[in-house]
């Protein structure tokens, strides 16, 4: 089966999710992916905002974020294993990194000292604010990109806590893959390698573009703040619903004279009731009595009462799942968003799978997370030709810092 | 500056936004992508006249600006010249671009077995809303999509509703995703000479939207992790939302004793630091109810400006929740390139969207002109690329093939 990125070395120094997620997305499609994890540095606690109790016997996360990559692991802080990283880049495509910029430029790392091991090199920069501006150096934590994008605020129910989705950041990592693939298709054409930025608050701004644009055009409020659920502008579209037993409905049927007559029927309302008969009314004065009254009704059957009518008259309503259903959805499993896998150690669990469908150069499972260092030997020996007994002396020499490290 | 995706062309025959959205990041850096639109109404997106409720101005910022640097053609596909004109032009195009079901392909002549016979080297891309297999069928909106992956039930306090994302949050994450097939396809394509079939779709691409937190999900199928999580319980009190005297701020400090020793001390609370419910990061994480109610009482005795000044001085991270207003003074975001100003003719001078999603040093993309009048393209587009020559073109006309 061919790769789409077939013969395409990437050396992926990062440390948060979304960065480290955008190299494995690489190696998903062909990519051979070298992870260096330096051993001087502390590593990232996933647990640091409280949110990522560790739940699972294994790191689930690493599964996900490290999958189809190779690992070595390198003592930064000392100068032989310094000139090893550079090496490394000397034989890549692409070195991706959100190291902070001072820090990069700080080890001779930058694009420019790295451009003298490769001239042709795509040099990724995953950032929290972009390369330009006073706040270029501001740490790469999606909260804070999130926090100044304004949408938080605008998010929940009137006078509650603003919302951090953690959606703004995963913007940024297809950002960042998509500006590889798309220098690295430049490079093809014309020989010519260049520096790729992805920042959080772009990719924040990215997740809000249509609200966004909607207020820099008006700079009305309105559309930063929070709107009460019935305030919504129609009572069949974009709002939910209690259903009997607490999970949600959610209506998206913005042009309702369409989906009147079927929706009438399964809430029980009559097609010519005259208090909701036209568009004009449902969406104008009836609006708020309509919504008291389809709160009423929907709360008299459970959820799966209603996805079983939406389903029947193909309506544009769904119920608002957790996640045990894409768990456990056929469609999810079909379609190779989810995968069940088994870990050698801890046995079968679920994983994200692939978000794109290829038909000649499909995304595929090549290896799981890899321990740290567990091809520091194979990386010394097929990209940069040490001898067998050269690495053996190095393996002495760390007392096994090249094998899996404690 | 040269374009990355120069020379490439596009047929975009999407509406809303998924699919709109995805060939807008072609078009940015430059590829020629043609907004494929029936005649008289157009795409669909051409009618919105509210955004969240809020109506629009002089001029429709969903359709203009999501449709930025493309071109517009209008083809009655139903009518068999319609389709002959897409045959023509997918023989000289680079790129297929669909989201408006997959069922309806087939009916069309449109299926990808019939375009890639046309031209083998075509990258025919669609955006569904569940997958390319897979028994599901029905329509896939973005609010009802979020609804079942699961983030809108985990959203928010507990007890309150679920929580959307906003307006075409999981719609524009779909058009990346396709985005990046399709440049993995360019990709492929250089090396084999071939093209290939990629689907991203709505509901794929939000499921990995969910990722930071799904992934954990599915690992354990524990279900407290699937549930709203309340601010006021997180387990790292130091790193959470809170209320100053004025707006809401993100504190994000990692829970570490010299941390809290400075967070102490910067609050005016060294006492703090002697206090046994929350003298070791354990403590505090057991106690987190206890102090969170204590550093709301706290921070809501000064102005977010106030904290920030300390904090800052004292090496605790933390960001001011802004609003919209905030940030379009935002240094920071306009430095980068994050907005972008364009002409447009409903206003007669500059209006101002969302720039570039990527800096590429080399060949940066840009923003020249918002969307296309419909089919103002068509005849030039007829013309110059497929040659049909101008006796043709009236004739399509007449037969109402085109505008």
């Amino acid at each position: 089966m061919s790769r789409a990125l077939q013969d395409i070395v990437v050396v992926d120094l990062t440390t948060e999710f979304w960065a480290s997620l955008a190299a494995s997305m690489l190696g998903d499609f062909g990519a051979r992916v070298i992870r260096v994890e330096d051993l001087s540095a502390t590593p990232r606690d996933p647990d640091r905002d409280g949110h990522h109790p560790p739940e699972a016997a294994f790191d689930a996360e690493a599964e996900l974020i490290h999958r189809n990559k190779q690992s070595i692991a390198l003592d930064l802080s000392h100068p032989d294993d310094q000139t090893i990283l550079k090496q490394l880049v000397g034989r890549a495509d692409v070195f991706l990194t959100d190291w902070p910029f001072a820090a990069i430029e700080e080890r001779g790392w930058g694009y420019e000292d790295l451009i003298a091991e490769k001239p042709n090199l795509i040099y990724a920069r995953g950032s929290g604010f972009g390369p330009e501006g006073p706040d270029r150096d501001l740490p790469a934590l999606d909260e804070l990109a999130a926090a100044r994008t304004g949408v938080m605020p605008s998010l929940p129910e009137p006078d509650q806590p603003p919302v951090f989705a953690a959606s703004g950041q995963m913007y940024t990592m297809v950002m960042l893959a998509l500006g590889i693939v798309t220098a690295l298709y430049h490079r093809d054409e014309t020989g010519e390698g260049q520096i790729v930025d992805a920042s959080l608050l772009g990719g924040n701004m990215y997740a809000a573009t249509l609200t966004l644009d909607a207020f820099m055009a008006m700079r009305d409020d309105r559309l930063g703040e929070p709107r009460p659920r019935f305030g919504a502008a129609n009572p069949m579209s974009g709002i939910s619903y209690p259903s009997a037993d607490g999970r949600w409905v959610t209506l998206t049927m913005p042009d309702t004279d369409r989906w009147w007559p079927a929706f009438s029927a399964i809430v029980g309302l009559e097609v010519d009731d005259e208090r909701f008969d036209s568009h004009e009314k449902r969406c104008g004065e009836s609006r708020l009595e309509m919504m008291q009254v389809l709160e009423e009704l929907f709360a008299k059957h459970p959820a799966s009462h209603w996805r079983a009518e939406f389903d029947a008259k193909k309506l544009s309503a769904d119920i608002i799942e957790k996640y045990d259903y894409p768990a456990r959805d056929p469609q999810a499993k079909v379609n190779r968003y989810v995968l069940d896998l088994d870990h050698p150690s801890y046995g079968s669990f679920q994983s994200l799978g692939f978000p794109i469908h290829m038909s000649d150069t499909p995304a595929r499972l090549r290896a799981m997370a890899p321990c740290r260092g567990q091809h520091t030997a194979e990386v010394l020996d097929e990209l940069l030709g040490w001898s067998d007994a050269r690495i053996l002396e190095r393996e002495q020499k760390e007392g096994g810092a090249g094998g899996e490290a404690a | 500056m040269a374009k990355p995706l120069e020379g490439i062309r596009v047929l975009d025959a999407t509406v809303w936004f998924q699919g709109p959205v995805c060939a807008q990041f072609l078009a940015d850096f430059g590829a020629e992508v043609i907004h494929v639109e029936r005649p008289v109404t157009g795409d669909q997106a051409r009618g919105v006249r509210s955004i969240a409720a809020v109506p629009v101005a002089d001029w429709n910022q969903y359709f203009l600006a999501v449709n930025r640097n493309k071109k517009s053609i209008a083809i009655d596909l139903k009518k068999d010249e319609g389709r002959d004109l897409i045959y023509r032009l997918v023989e000289k195009s680079d790129v297929f671009l669909w989201n408006q079901g997959l069922e309806s392909l087939e009916g069309l002549g449109l299926s990808y077995e019939k375009l890639s016979e046309i031209n083998p080297k075509l990258i025919y891309a669609t955006n569904s809303g569940y997958g390319h297999t897979g028994s599901v069928s029905k329509g896939a909106f973005d609010m009802t999509v979020q609804a079942l992956t699961g983030i809108m039930a985990r959203l928010g306090e507990p007890g309150e509703p679920p929580i959307y994302l906003g307006l075409g949050a999981g719609d524009a994450y779909g058009g990346l995703m396709g985005a990046l097939g399709i440049l993995l396809a360019l990709v492929s394509r250089r090396r084999t000479g071939r093209g290939q079939y990629l689907d991203a779709s709505l509901y794929g691409a939000q499921l990995f939207l969910a990722a930071p937190t799904l992934q954990a999900y599915l690992a354990s199928q524990n279900d407290a992790s699937a549930n709203q999580q309340s601010r006021k319980q997180a387990r790292n009190p130091l790193w959470n939302r809170y209320q100053a005297s004025d707006r809401w701020l993100f504190l994000c400090v990692e829970n570490d004793d010299d941390r809290w020793r400075r967070l102490c001390e910067s609050l005016e609370r060294p006492d703090l630091v002697q206090d046994r419910r929350f003298a070791a990061a354990e403590d505090r994480r057991e106690n987190a109810a206890g102090l969170i109610v204590l550093l709301d009482e706290i921070i809501a005795g000064r102005t977010v400006a106030e904290w920030m000044q300390r904090w800052d001085a004292a090496g605790i991270t933390a960001s001011p929740v802004q609003a919209f207003r905030d940030l379009a003074e935002d240094e920071q975001a306009w430095a980068n390139d994050y907005f972008s100003k364009v002409h447009c003719d409903e206003v007669g001078g500059e209006v101002v969207i969302r720039g570039l999603p990527v800096g590429l040093s080399k060949t940066p993309g840009s923003v020249e002109t918002l969307g296309p009048e419909l089919g103002q393209d068509t005849e030039l587009i007829l013309f110059d690329t497929l040659g049909i020559d101008w006796d043709r073109i009236g004739e399509l006309k007449q037969l109402g093939v085109i505008p």
